[in-house]
């Protein structure tokens, strides 16, 4: 546990992943992040429509000890959160890329993609 | 650079993480806080806490020294005994939280960790201007401290020793050979459990120690805990850290230590306190249990209908309860226990209820 790098992701170099399904990108943080975070045990989502700007404050997820802000990796509109993890936040330990995603955005600047790392240069950074 | 416990290396192939803390670089978790936190309440853990100080107070007016600079009557204390007290400046604000215990002919004071050169020149500063034949003695970089603290602390450190441990009561303190070495062993801790603390010189013969309670303690599954269990611990109970309760000049009225003031001896701050208590209209602090989701953290305003009555002084999620604690100081006429009030956790007001410390009980192991 704790470097899982997935090929068919893209990524920042703050840590977030994402996931391109059409016009629709679905944002998580990576293995790496939630291992280094440890013990995830609040998950604050945004609501579903709000417009988000590339690098603005997403969501925040703490550890017992810390509090860490998830910053859009692209900007559009928050289309669907994953509501499960208000519950159950210790899902992004367990499940970072699958079960703990964090939201939905649908892209408004596709070209914005482009700049992100691929699974090869973010496992530089890591 | 910060400086490193004589255990650093041991800690290091225990897979620990390491952070800054007053000037030391200590294990801030070795495998996670919650699973650390629940070895402790549910069986045993052991800690280094060698960040912690160590003062040797000596000579013929060592009592009266301690008595004039606490709010301790230290001549009530016996040998072989330790107490919790404050050490206060002429206005009634803490300089620093402490134990001291009675050995034999001296005195052993555990400032908090950076506070032993404030410590020992404030004792020593004061000792002259009142002409007492004492002297306070730096000794912290001499001494490794082990916190031993759960439920099975007894029984794992009672391997290591002939003595028994029945007869070092709660707040006892002796002369003790732990696996071979000579320690200080205090009936003592910061976690509201069953434990005791070791103090061992030098402090080369710690990691020897160290392995051996680690051994002792395999059949109840001890886990070496680091210091973000060992907050969320005293938290759970309301007990106070210096830095976040009385960070900026709190008096021990203010943080909910009256407890501890003997008020039949004279000590420097008394006058002070005496006048503040007389007035009584001052903030205290408060334990809270949040209703709602959400983590109070350290500075968030606490309010009640929309207006600021107070401030968390530290806050985290329960491992026990599963839910955000805090404690912080608010009015006077707000805290009253049961009663309702708001934190401002980022831009959401998060409802918390009042509680009487501790904020876990005592008898959760049982419950749970």
């Amino acid at each position: 546990m704790g470097d899982e790098v997935r090929t068919n992701l893209k990524y920042t170099d703050s840590h977030e992943w994402l996931k391109l399904e059409g016009n629709i990108a679905k944002v998580g943080i990576t293995d790496h992040a939630q291992s280094e975070l440890t013990d995830i045990v609040f998950v604050e989502l945004p609501a579903v429509g709000k417009e988000v700007k590339k690098g603005d404050e997403l969501c925040v997820v703490e550890s017992v000890k810390s509090v860490s802000e998830i910053y859009a990796p692209v900007s559009g509109k928050v289309t669907n959160i994953n509501k499960k993890l208000e519950d159950a936040p210790e899902t992004v330990n367990e499940s970072p890329y699958d079960q703990g995603w964090l939201v939905e955005i649908e892209l408004k600047n596709k070209s914005e993609i482009d700049k992100l790392l691929t699974a090869d240069a973010y496992k530089k950074i890591i | 650079m910060a400086k490193r416990s004589p255990l650093f290396e041991i800690q290091k192939k225990l897979r620990a993480r390491f952070i800054e803390f007053a000037g030391f670089e200590m294990p801030i978790q070795y495998s996670s806080i919650k699973e650390e936190h629940l070895a402790v309440r549910k069986s045993v853990g052991i800690f280094d806490v060698s960040h912690m100080s160590n003062v040797w107070i000596e000579g013929d007016d060592a009592e009266k020294l301690i008595s004039l600079t606490t709010v301790e009557d230290a001549s009530k204390i016996a040998d072989k005994k330790g107490q919790y007290t404050e050490i206060l400046k002429e206005d009634g604000t803490i300089i620093d939280d402490t134990i001291f215990m009675h050995l034999e002919d001296k005195f052993m004071m555990i400032p908090n960790a950076g506070m032993d050169n404030i410590v020992t020149d404030w004792l020593n500063k004061k000792a002259e201007e009142h002409s007492l034949c004492a002297t306070a003695e730096n000794v912290s970089k001499d001494y490794v401290i082990l916190a031993v603290q759960g439920p099975k602390s007894k029984d794992t450190l009672q391997k290591l020793t002939d003595t028994d441990l029945q007869s070092v009561g709660f707040f006892g303190c002796q002369y003790i050979k732990v696996a071979d070495v000579d320690c200080i062993i205090s009936h003592t801790g910061y976690t509201g459990e069953l434990g005791f603390e070791l103090q061992i010189t030098p402090a080369k013969k710690a990691e020897m120690v160290f392995n051996k309670i680690l051994e002792a303690g395999k059949e109840y599954d001890i886990k070496p805990i680091g210091l973000g269990a060992r907050d969320t611990l005293r938290l759970e109970k309301g007990f106070i850290l210096a830095g976040n309760e009385f960070k900026g000049g709190r008096t021990p009225l203010e943080a909910t230590l009256g407890w501890t003031i003997k008020w039949d001896h004279d000590f420097i701050g008394k006058e002070a306190l005496l006048k503040q208590k007389e007035k009584g209209d001052f903030d205290r602090l408060t334990n809270m249990i949040c209703i709602d989701k959400g983590i109070p953290r350290h500075d968030c305003i606490i309010q009640k209908d929309g207006k600021k009555i107070g401030i968390v002084t530290s806050g985290t999620l329960s491992p026990c309860l599963n839910v955000g604690i805090a404690i912080g100081y608010v009015k006077p006429e707000y805290r009253e226990i049961d009663s309702t009030l708001e934190i401002m956790v980022r831009d959401k007001l998060i409802k918390a209820r009042v509680v009487k410390p501790p904020i876990v009980p005592k008898d959760w192991k049982e419950k749970n």
